[in-house]
């Protein structure tokens, strides 16, 4: 009973108390702006990069955007996003003073772009050749067969792993308090350093993460059972 | 294609550098503490000094992992103000020179170690420690070689005759000169030397173990460490959860902001 009173208590000193249960939200919805442009801004990044450096490694062509793409996936995949996200705020806009929310899509759309490139590279590469003379054959020039033959079915192909990277980008917006950006897991950490009491806050924190990211999952599921549906092979 | 990569990086290199040049930083807004009502206010996640900041109408109060990283977002113009302890403001002000600390202290405070609830053996024996160190000039001469026009950096040197029998694990945070900061892999300042000079007396060996200023309640609550030991403030949320010796130094919250 004793046990019971004592977490009662501490529920409310975590969440109630001062209104600190709006740590949570307003951090919830943080993390939920910062992923969803992420995002975007890695579909996009993401698709040219792959198209410049699958048309390279079919045609020979565009060598000079593909030494761009080629250095871009480099830098971005050889180092630490936590590192990148203190290059973007401290050094590259170290005297401009932009909203830290915009700072961290940026820094997440950029690490995000060049995962999601080499997955749909290899989403583009997986197609067989004979599509691309098809679409040849069909009188369709390279970007046509590109967009309307090759990129839908390796989109197809590529879908779990491209949800996958969704949920990684989602989980590491979570160093965003790195730059004092007021995230989920920075929320848990001002309830946290107000309280002195770990457990809930932090449990509360990873609660809201993992139904976040089990609600993704099902949403995928969904959309490749739709998928599915047309897939006459 | 190596000098191809290579001018590529030194484009993109020279294009990051003109962005991060051409763009002023703001003046100076703040010049007392009433100044900085609706301002935004960089501290410490944790400090007191970022409770203090909650207080203040209207002002947004951003948390950084290190007073570093406050200092650094104010020397660029993402912050108007830092509110930090004196101490560790005079070295990062010595450090920047486009900055200044206001005249005018925001709070007077008591540093004091922190110990778990009901281990009051610990407690009391540190306690009698910090007396006799007290007493015989050993935290004045600790402190005068840390602060003060005098301070060289020369580290406590612990009694090598004293036999040891068992250890204390001190929870600090590394990141707070001149009471803790690293120096290659040691981790160097008043706190440390004093805690050092206490484990001389009490027969101990101490371990120091370097963590988020945010965690060393928790931490010391848990029992991960016997003491926390790190510029600590003795506040009445911190007290709900851990015990304090007597006080060892007293300092103040002061406001940094750029020169004018």
């Amino acid at each position: 009973m004793q046990f019971l009173d004592s977490f009662v208590q501490k529920l409310h000193d975590t969440f109630i108390e001062g209104d600190r249960w709006h740590y949570l939200t307003d951090g919830l919805k943080t993390t939920l702006i910062v992923t969803f442009f992420a995002a975007l801004l890695g579909i996009v990044l993401g698709f040219l990069t792959a198209i410049v450096r699958s048309t390279h490694d079919k045609t020979g062509k565009l060598t000079i955007l593909d030494l761009i793409a080629k250095l871009y996936l480099t830098v971005i995949r050889g180092t630490p996003v936590v590192v990148q996200l203190l290059i973007i705020y401290f050094v590259i806009f170290a005297s401009v003073n932009i909203p830290k929310t915009v700072v961290a899509i940026m820094a997440f759309g950029l690490n995000s772009g060049a995962y999601v490139a080499e997955i749909v590279r290899s989403g583009i590469m997986s197609i067989d050749g004979g599509q691309f003379e098809a679409g040849a054959s069909l009188g369709m020039n390279y970007p046509k067969t590109m967009l309307y033959i090759i990129l839908p079915q390796a989109l197809r192909n590529i879908l779990p792993a491209l949800a996958n990277e969704f949920i990684v980008l989602l989980k590491e917006t979570s160093v965003a308090g790195y730059i004092a950006l007021t995230d989920l897991t920075r929320g848990g950490d001002i309830i946290r350093s107000a309280t002195y009491e770990a457990f809930l806050p932090l449990i509360a924190v990873a609660v809201i993460y993992l139904v976040m990211v089990v609600a993704l999952s099902r949403l995928v599921g969904l959309l490749e059972r739709r998928l599915a549906r047309s897939d006459r092979g | 294609m190596m000098k191809k990569t290579i001018s590529v990086l030194t484009a993109s290199v020279l294009l990051a550098l003109s962005l991060s040049a051409c763009s002023s930083v703001p003046a100076n807004t703040v010049h007392s503490a009433d100044d900085l009502t609706g301002k935004t206010i960089a501290c410490q996640l944790g400090t007191t000094g970022y409770i203090f900041a909650g207080d203040i109408e209207g002002a947004t109060v951003e948390g950084y992992n290190k007073g570093a990283d406050a200092v650094q977002a104010l020397v660029q113009g993402k912050a108007d103000a830092v509110i930090i302890d004196s101490e560790p403001a005079k070295v990062f002000v010595s450090k920047n020179s486009s900055l200044t600390i206001l005249e005018d202290p925001f709070a007077v405070e008591e540093y004091a170690i922190a110990y778990k609830k009901g281990n009051d053996e610990l407690g009391s024996q540190i306690d009698e420690a910090l007396t006799a160190l007290k007493a015989d000039g050993t935290l004045d001469a600790i402190t005068a070689h840390w602060i003060g026009d005098e301070a060289d950096y020369v580290s406590y040197t612990p009694d090598a005759s004293v036999s040891r029998d068992g250890k204390i694990v001190m929870a600090t945070n590394a990141e707070f000169p001149p009471y803790e900061s690293k120096e290659g892999d040691q981790i160097v300042g008043i706190d440390a030397d004093m805690m050092r000079a206490v484990c001389d007396k009490l027969g101990k060996e101490l371990v120091i173990e370097d963590m988020a200023f945010d965690s060393i309640i928790a931490a010391v609550d848990s029992g991960k460490a016997d003491v926390g030991v790190a510029g600590m403030t003795v506040t009445e949320e911190r007290k709900q959860n851990v015990s304090f010796t007597q006080g060892y130094a007293t300092t103040t919250q002061v406001i940094i902001v750029r020169k004018d």
